[in-house]
């Protein structure tokens, strides 16, 4: 799975991220109190300016503080009242009507079916949420105010901040509500979809190998051959050796249990369910590094040209490699050895034998005293998953005689690691010799000479046991409910000083903007291609494509400047939009069959508590501080 | 909340529990500039056990009053007291009931729901708020009606469930915009008792109405405005009483007579108005200040004032 932002370690971030938070909080509450502040020296003079301005602030802090939560739940349950009767649940119908003709829209020959089907019920779920939430959480108190319900409401001992609060807590729990739906819904569109088995007819799909049929009794030996029938697009191959065991050829990511049941002279195949096509792998990540030609230590490895920059290459036949560092590989965990899993990019600067897949090894090294040993060599396409084993025991002939160095910058030829090189022994354990408190570095090089390897820290992981697949795929709505959650606050802020339309178009803006936050801070930093919105435009009509050089005259002069004002309201802006793009993690990991670590979780899961906390506090600020009436 | 029995306290010697200081409300466009000057300078005491009317034209503030003086509104400039409380202190609501100019109910709700919900807004328990909104629901007379939704209701039952609503926290002070606008003769007559029987609770109400009858039926006293100023204020009684003349009433007096009375009125050098049976009303007075307020426009200073 490609992950370009990886989400950071909880414990590292949350110092740090709460320091920002509360700077950009209070930051945000002084410009709050400072324009409270002038507007009562304006209005109420400069003797009664400092009782009126405490008085406020602590009306406000017991607002905020001393809400009642009787009273916020009577505003939640009326927002829920409305709902139902308003006939929110539609939305959950438009989307039944969806999942029934989605296999219109979908490939019905994907080799991956199961990634497709979940990112397609997973997206859909996401926008139809969106904008169920946007619509709302932007109309919700714009009603109100137009049919005056709202004076009914104020002239109760109700404080603005239950008021905001209530329709939050409503809209979060309609909200809520909807995506469970929606959430069974797919959970049993996926599975329904993806469930097949297939037939196999003995003597007509499975045939006798000839040489078999001469009566060898070798157990390894292939005595039957076929291929299942198709179901689903797809078909098994199945070999059947002598020992009675069967095999059946992994396809679409899945593969099928198969029994050979004899009845007297008839044999009759009974094929299962497919297994493994829905997966929560459970990855443990290393920090990525480099070895370069001359065996230093590098950040990066070679750029063959390649525009994007996520992964970074080794040359073949060299001792270029790409080291993952582990930290808390433990023997309780893996007692077998360890299962790894393997995507790396192949670059060939001549074509060779193009059939020829390109020959790489996987070493394993203690980094302590640089003792290492080449467990595994495989043959890798581009971006093909390569499921390798380093096992528990190590024979001593893939045991390097001589320490293998990385040299750090700098360094003088003589090595610490030389001088407690082990001596040799007749056989190697996986923990006892080369992990050392939890810590191993697995080395990827390339064999091949004249092609390359590209790797990204993610490429390569050991794999844990799995996690629940259903528990994963309630995580991976975890992510959406935290965007709707951020959307219903921002439909609430806009809504309490904009009219519904208004309000609407606004979260709308900030939707989208946080769909392409990346290219929003692109435009606001002046960084990205074809300049700022005017330049842009200009371009637009111009037909000028983004690279075109603008011509030194007044115009363009005027046109920068245009775009130098913009940029500095749209960088404004930027701070206060989220970034959706973040929570894509969530949808990504569930279609690739990845499990949702507890630390995403908890990062995103307080990302969406720090931006909902100061909405509210602005939303609470405008109400209170606006005429009701008209 | 809870009801003081004060029932025998005159009203003109009980305690303002609303007070108004120079209140004063410009409304603004856009761009900060005057569009109209809705209530210019008010001072107004309301005392517990009253009630108050404020009657004008439309258009002539009653609404802006009331919505300043429940905080809907902020003033431009002068000062609100309710219960000695700020208009912006959501803590002066627990004693007040509002009845808007016309009922602002969530129309998806039925009556039941209605009065339960807001009585929720009051954190009234269960037990309680089960109780009341059984009891409203009766007094309003919509038993039939209860579990229908809002939005089936006629004008004259909304407007019942909007009364209901607003004494559901049982309050001291309640404040009724035009309370009698659109209903029909018998709603109206209903409407006015139980403003009477709410008076006869020892509750205090501020109404608003330009329907004359009205006001001169229920209120105490009674405030009136005009583009935004208060021309009158005083009991009805007094305001209806024209100073400068005198009436007499006889019954059964000769020709002889008046002639003699209309001699000693010409000896005093006064002048004889009118000799007949003699009718003053409310609409009288009404007429006479508009059309007096549209001659000298400004504050009109009468006796009467506050008592």
């Amino acid at each position: 799975m490609i992950i370009e932002n990886p989400v950071p370690a909880f414990l590292d971030w949350i110092g740090k991220a709460s320091l920002n938070w509360l700077f950009a909080v209070g930051a945000l509450l002084i410009v709050f109190a400072s324009a409270g502040f002038i507007f009562i020296l304006v209005r109420s003079g400069p003797s009664q300016v400092f009782p009126i301005f405490f008085r406020s602030i602590i009306k406000g802090l017991e607002d905020l503080f001393r809400i009642s939560f009787k009273r916020v739940g009577a505003i939640a349950r009326l927002i829920i009242q409305e709902s139902i009767r308003k006939k929110v649940i539609v939305v959950c119908i438009v989307f039944l009507i969806l999942l029934m003709f989605a296999s219109w829209f979908l490939d019905p020959e994907s080799t991956d079916p199961a990634r497709l089907y979940l990112s397609f019920v997973l997206s859909t779920t996401t926008y139809l949420v969106l904008l169920l939430a946007l619509f709302l959480s932007s109309l919700s108190l714009p009603t109100d105010f137009k049919n005056k319900t709202i004076f009914t409401i104020v002239t109760k001992p109700v404080r603005a901040s239950e008021i905001i609060l209530g329709r939050i807590v409503g809209l979060s729990l309609i909200g809520t509500v909807i995506l469970l739906l929606m959430a069974v819904m797919s959970y049993v569109f996926v599975s329904a979809s993806l469930t097949h088995s297939h037939v196999v007819i003995d003597g007509e799909d499975v045939l006798p190998v000839a040489e078999a049929a001469a009566g060898t009794a070798d157990p390894a030996a292939v005595v039957a051959k076929g291929a299942t029938r198709l179901q689903n697009w797809h078909k098994h191959d199945i070999e059947v050796y002598g020992d009675g065991s069967i095999i059946v050829s992994q396809v679409n990511n899945h593969t099928h249990p198969i029994e050979r049941i004899t009845e007297g002279e008839n044999v009759r195949y009974s094929v299962g369910r497919e297994q493994g096509t829905v997966q929560a792998k459970v990855p443990i990540y290393g920090k990525m590094k480099f070895r370069d030609a001359n065996e230093f230590e590098k950040s990066k490895g070679i750029n063959v040209g390649e525009e994007w920059e996520y992964r970074s290459y080794i040359a073949g036949a060299s001792p270029e490699a790409v080291i993952w560092s582990f930290d808390k590989i433990n023997e309780k965990q893996f007692p077998q050895g360890l299962p790894i899993e393997m995507t790396i990019s192949v670059f060939r600067t001549h074509k060779g034998n193009i059939e020829k897949t390109i020959m790489g090894s996987i070493l394993i090294r203690n980094p302590q005293n640089g003792l290492s040993a080449t467990t595994n060599v495989f043959n890798s396409e581009k971006y093909v998953t390569n499921a390798l084993f380093i096992p528990r025991e190590i024979e001593a002939s893939k045991v390097a005689e001589s320490p293998l160095f990385l040299k750090q910058q700098g360094e003088k030829a003589t090595f610490e690691q030389q001088t407690n090189f082990p001596a040799r022994k007749e056989s190697y354990d996986l923990f006892k010799d080369f992990v050392v408190d939890g810590k191993v570095e697995i080395w990827l090089q390339c064999i091949d000479d004249g092609q390359y390897f590209g790797a990204a820290e993610p490429d390569l992981y050991v794999r844990a046991q799995d996690a629940n697949v259903f528990m994963n795929f309630i995580k991976g709505y975890l992510g959406i409910w935290q965007q709707m959650i951020i959307l219903i606050c921002f439909g609430v802020l806009f809504s309490t000083f904009l009219s519904g339309p208004v309000a609407m178009v606004s979260t709308f803006g900030i939707m989208i903007a946080a769909f392409c936050k990346q290219l929003f801070l692109q435009v606001a930093y002046m960084q990205a291609l074809g300049g700022g919105p005017v330049e842009a435009f200009s371009r637009l009509i111009n037909h000028d494509n983004l690279m075109t050089e603008m011509p030194k005259n007044f115009s363009t002069s005027l046109i920068k400047f245009f775009d130098h004002i913009a940029s500095i309201f749209l960088s404004v802006i930027s701070l206060a939009v989220p970034s959706f793009s973040d929570y894509n993690i969530y949808m990504n990991s569930v279609a690739a069959g990845y499990d949702i670590p507890l630390n995403t979780v908890l990062v995103h899961g307080l990302t969406t508590l720090a931006i909902v906390v100061p909405l509210f506090i602005v939303a609470y600020l405008i109400l209170r501080n606006r005429e009701v009436a008209k | 909340m809870g009801t003081e029995s004060n029932i025998a306290v005159p009203a003109s010697k009980s305690e303002v529990i609303v007070e108004t200081k120079n209140l004063t409300k410009i409304y603004r466009d856009f761009w900060g500039r005057q569009k109209v000057r809705a209530l210019k300078a008010l001072d107004l005491d309301i005392r517990r056990g009253e009630i108050f009317g404020l009657l004008g034209p439309n258009g002539s503030g009653k609404t802006t009053t009331i919505k300043l003086l429940l905080g809907l509104l902020f003033p431009t400039s002068g000062e609100v007291n309710i219960f000695g409380l700020p208009a912006s202190n959501v803590a002066k609501n627990e004693k007040i009931g509002y009845l808007p100019e016309e009922s602002y109910l969530y129309r998806f709700l039925n009556a039941e729901e209605t009065l339960d919900f807001y009585g929720r807004l009051f954190n009234i328990s269960g037990a309680v708020r089960r109780q009341r909104v059984a009891q409203l629901i009766s007094m309003v007379g919509l038993e039939s009606a209860k579990k229908r939704q809002l939005r089936e209701y006629s004008k004259g039952m909304t407007r019942r469930i909007g009364l209901a609503q607003a004494l559901i926290n049982d309050p001291d002070l309640i404040f009724l915009d035009e309370p009698t606008s659109g209903l029909d003769p018998i709603g109206t007559r209903n409407m006015k008792d139980l403003i009477l029987e709410l008076k006869a609770q020892g509750k205090t109400v501020l109404m608003s109405s330009h329907l004359l009858a009205d006001v001169q039926d229920v209120c105490d006293r009674i405030g009136i405005l005009y583009q935004g100023e208060l021309k009158e204020l005083g009991r009805v009684e007094d305001l209806l009483k024209i100073g400068e003349e005198t009436e007499i009433r006889v019954k059964g007096l000769s020709e002889d007579a008046k002639n003699k009375i209309a001699q000693i009125i010409k000896e005093d050098n006064s002048e004889m108005v009118f000799c007949g049976n003699p009718t003053t009303s409310l609409e009288d007075l009404f007429l006479n200040i508009i059309a007096e307020s549209e001659a000298r426009p400004g504050k009109r200073v009468r006796g009467g004032g506050n008592e």
